[in-house]
């Protein structure tokens, strides 16, 4: 019986469709992307410049301190750190020369005192969620990225410069800070 | 039936053995086929109103009996479906349409009448599609910022979809003139509206569909019953 062929295929056909792991958000689509700051030398604003002992973190709403994974203290001279999705706005503190002083008492933090010069800044966007596939759902971009820095008596951050107003990827750059 | 049957052919035995001489030997009975319209309802598709709270939906279904072997047969129908994922939840709601052709690949014994059968089908859907919540897919957001989950609905609506299915199953008549069939439907998307930033997840009368292609399958499960109208040798 020839359809018997045909009932055969229809079957191996079933058996394919089964293998489908679509309901995985699989490693390798698209991401949030996280904001890239690279820091520049004011004096020769061609130039990298590497921040000793940088150390990055970021304020919620309440302004207490969130910390981040990967912003440890480093001397470097670029840094990723993820913006808030929750509103457009997000502060992050760059902290230079950043070092605990434990006054000689490392299992009490109470009397520790942070060495070092913080700077903040603000940076606000508008956000914007992209579909990405039924297992990852939406991802946000940031749109038209400002930045603004906090002001106060000893900025070590002399400027900011936008160079990608658009965070939708993390293949480059998208703020200049110089010092 | 059995008794009729039994009768029948004893009586015509009884005429063979008059007839032991004659040189033609002849058919002792002509069964004949019984063409109708048969219209049902799919019981799969019932029972997953009932029992299951994201999905609710309806088919008719009827076939017309044209030759021996050859049917003409369509479905029209209704559906809503939830899809809920880790990240997303969204419903497709419209209503479809498929027509085409049933070939029956059974010979049945005697005066018997069922299907294994195979076919093809065109179908349509005209539907809407509402995103009723989705989680911001961010991997650095866990123990930083936490989780945004936009909860406001998005609504998109005129979305259409046109495809064709291969179909492959069985009928059978179960009680007189009434059917029960089982049969697998793979399908191929051959045009579809999309909604801008988002994709059909769920198309009424095609059901799911993958990521990887314009494929698809569904099941049904169908009861009819045949409006018998008139009856033709086999």
């Amino acid at each position: 019986m020839k359809n018997k062929h045909l009932i055969y295929i229809y079957f191996l056909t079933l058996i394919l469709f089964a293998c489908e792991k679509d309901d995985i958000c699989a490693e390798g689509s698209a991401v949030t992307p996280l904001l890239i700051l690279t820091f520049y030398d004011e004096t020769n604003p061609t130039e990298k410049k590497t921040v000793d002992n940088l150390y990055v973190v970021g304020y919620n709403s309440d302004n207490q301190i969130v910390t981040f994974a990967s912003t440890g203290e480093e001397t470097r001279d670029s840094i990723l750190v993820p913006l808030r999705t929750d509103v457009n706005i997000t502060k992050i503190g760059f902290h230079r020369d950043y070092e605990i002083d434990d006054n000689d008492t490392p299992d009490d933090t109470s009397d520790d005192i942070i060495l070092g010069n913080e700077d903040l800044i603000d940076f606000g966007y508008t956000r914007s969620d992209v579909y990405v596939s039924r297992a990852c759902g939406f991802i946000a971009n940031y749109l038209d990225l400002v930045s603004n820095l906090e002001e106060d008596s000893d900025n070590w951050i002399l400027n900011t410069e936008i160079i990608k107003e658009n965070v939708e990827n993390e293949l480059e750059a998208h703020v200049k800070i110089y010092h | 039936m059995l008794k009729y049957i039994i009768s029948t052919s004893l009586f015509c035995l009884s005429f063979l053995t008059f007839a032991q001489n004659d040189s033609i030997p002849q058919d002792s009975v002509k069964y004949k086929n019984k063409y109708g319209l048969r219209v049902g309802s799919d019981l799969g598709k019932l029972a997953r109103t009932f029992l299951e709270d994201e999905y609710t939906g309806f088919e008719i279904n009827a076939d017309y009996r044209l030759t021996k072997n050859i049917y003409i047969a369509g479905e029209i129908g209704n559906e809503e479906k939830t899809t809920s994922t880790d990240f997303l939840n969204s419903t497709a709601k419209g209503s479809y349409f498929k027509v085409g052709i049933d070939y029956n690949l059974y010979e049945n014994w005697l005066d018997m009448d069922n299907m294994i059968y195979t076919g093809f089908r065109v179908g349509a859907s005209t539907f809407t599609q509402t995103i009723n919540s989705y989680t911001i897919y961010d991997t650095n957001a866990e123990g930083i910022w936490g989780q945004t989950t936009v909860t406001q609905p998005i609504k998109f609506s005129d979305l259409s979809a046109i495809w064709g299915e291969l179909i492959i199953g069985i009928k059978a008549e179960t009680l007189n003139n009434l059917y029960v069939g089982v049969n697998i439907q793979l399908k191929g998307r051959v045009s579809e509206k999309e909604p801008d930033n988002f994709e059909n997840l769920y198309i009424p009368g095609f059901d799911r569909t993958y990521d990887s292609g314009s494929f698809g399958i569904a099941f049904g499960y169908s009861l009819s019953y045949r409006i018998p109208l008139y009856k033709k040798a086999k």
